[in-house]
């Protein structure tokens, strides 16, 4: 739970920190991604920090191009 | 903003080095040595050849697009849909390698200096380092290379000088015992880590270079001083160490800088080259996110990439800790799915670039001849 808080404030403390000048100069574009990477960022946070297993990216990387490493290495072989 | 920054060309050359340097120095010869064996230092060599023929691939793309960043690049060669997605790619690319980076320095940290530090607690700080760096901006930081690149020599030309008695020429024999086809292996996977990545400097060059003309011989000259530091660092390695001791360390730079010992005054001296490759790791995971930040802003027409760099630095504190779950993974990873994973974003993308490229201003100039015929 420590670890959930300790998340949250930092976010919070990023939305301080960005959204005013964001607000500011109407930079409308730039407040959506910046929203929308934040909520990203923070809820995968809390799910590692609650200790759910989620899926890793470099797994798929690895579906994707071992079978194209395992080729080009072949030629060599 | 990002487009008003320039840079000069030694900073550019520098930024290339340090950058290249990276990780290659301490991770990339365990893989190698138990590829290759004693060999590693040819397939070392050999890598760096074939790295200044890629060099020459980017300074044609450079030529074609003078004053885009490669993002614009794309979307300027593919469309906008196409190219939004394939820049995606690339950005996905770049802040893989950034958050790989931030698990890299953690791990090295923990497992070789500090032992009982939590490694969240080192990710967080490197990170928020690297997103002070790529806040600051691209002329910041190619300043602060330009400071501290005479450190990373200096710490080098220490490792090399006072390594020099424990050199052991039979651990380099026998040269080519098993052909030549393990060494390409060897030379393919090493500069998979070496200049492949150096595609996210396509970000900055030649856009942001203040003299984009002599540019290309920067990013020449930049990959040859990292080849060289390679090259004696692969060959002191296995001189050295041997390359059966070289294969069974993650971090075989780090013991080698442990052996050192003068006379029992000079002694314990490998906080040297973890400061040296703390250094040019640094400079390259700033290269790394701000290519993802930059690469982010400029697909979505963004006007200011510096929002984006805080909950970029949040999820990449959390997958840093996700990344690799152990060792072994991240060994397999880099012997099996990296190199592929580089070599089409650092050779097939930037060639289907350069060859669309190619086709369309050869139309367009078709077409401008037929309209001044038709006139």
């Amino acid at each position: 739970m420590k670890a959930v808080l300790g998340i949250l404030i930092v976010t919070a403390g990023i939305i301080l920190l960005e959204a005013p000048y964001l607000l500011e100069r109407k930079l409308k574009k730039e407040l959506c991604v910046f929203s929308i990477l934040l909520t990203f960022g923070a809820t995968i946070s809390i799910l590692m920090a609650l200790g759910i297993q989620l899926p890793n990216p470099q797994d798929m990387i690895t579906v994707v191009y071992k079978p194209l490493g395992d080729w080009i290495f072949g030629i060599l072989q | 903003m990002s487009s008003n920054w320039k840079i000069s060309n030694r900073q550019f050359s520098i930024l290339v080095t340090l950058n290249a340097i990276g990780t290659a120095i301490l991770i990339t010869l365990a893989g190698l040595a138990s590829e290759v064996k004693q060999d590693a230092w040819i397939s070392v060599i050999a890598g760096v050849g074939i790295s200044l023929a890629l060099i020459g691939l980017y300074n044609v793309i450079g030529d074609l697009y003078p004053n885009m960043s490669f993002v614009k690049a794309i979307e300027a060669a593919l469309g906008k849909w196409l190219g939004t997605v394939v820049s995606l790619l690339f950005i996905f690319f770049s802040f893989n390698g950034a958050v790989s980076l931030v698990w890299i320095v953690g791990n090295f940290i923990t497992t070789q200096m500090m032992p009982e530090t939590p490694m969240l607690y080192i990710n967080i700080l490197f990170t928020a380092v690297i997103i002070f760096g790529v806040r600051l901006g691209l002329e910041t930081v190619a300043r602060s290379a330009e400071i501290l690149f005479p450190w990373v020599i200096v710490f080098f030309l220490f490792l090399i000088l006072f390594s020099t008695p424990n050199l052991k020429a039979e651990n380099i024999q026998p040269v080519f015992e098993n052909g030549i086809k393990p060494v390409l292996r060897g030379a393919l996977s090493f500069i998979s880590f070496f200049s492949l990545p150096s595609v996210v400097l396509l970000m900055i060059f030649p856009a942001s270079l203040n003299k984009p003309k002599e540019g290309k011989k920067a990013f020449f000259t930049g990959v040859l001083v990292a080849g060289i530091i390679m090259a004696i660092t692969a060959i002191f390695s296995i001189l050295i160490l041997g390359s059966d001791f070289t294969a069974r360390n993650t971090y075989p730079t780090y013991v080698l800088a442990k052996k050192i010992s003068i006379g029992k005054i000079i002694d314990r001296v490998e906080a040297v080259i973890a400061g040296l490759w703390l250094i040019t790791i640094f400079f390259k995971a700033v290269l790394y996110l701000y290519a993802t930040v930059l690469g982010i802003a400029q697909t979505l027409n963004l006007r200011d990439y510096r929002p984006l760099t805080l909950p970029l630095g949040m999820l990449m504190v959390a997958l840093s800790l996700r990344i690799y779950p152990n060792i072994p993974y991240f060994i397999v990873w880099n012997e099996k799915t990296f190199p592929p994973f580089a070599i089409v974003s650092g050779f097939f993308l930037p060639l289907l670039i350069l060859i669309v490229g190619k086709i369309r201003s050869k139309k367009e100039r078709k077409i401008a001849d037929n309209e001044r015929n038709k006139a």
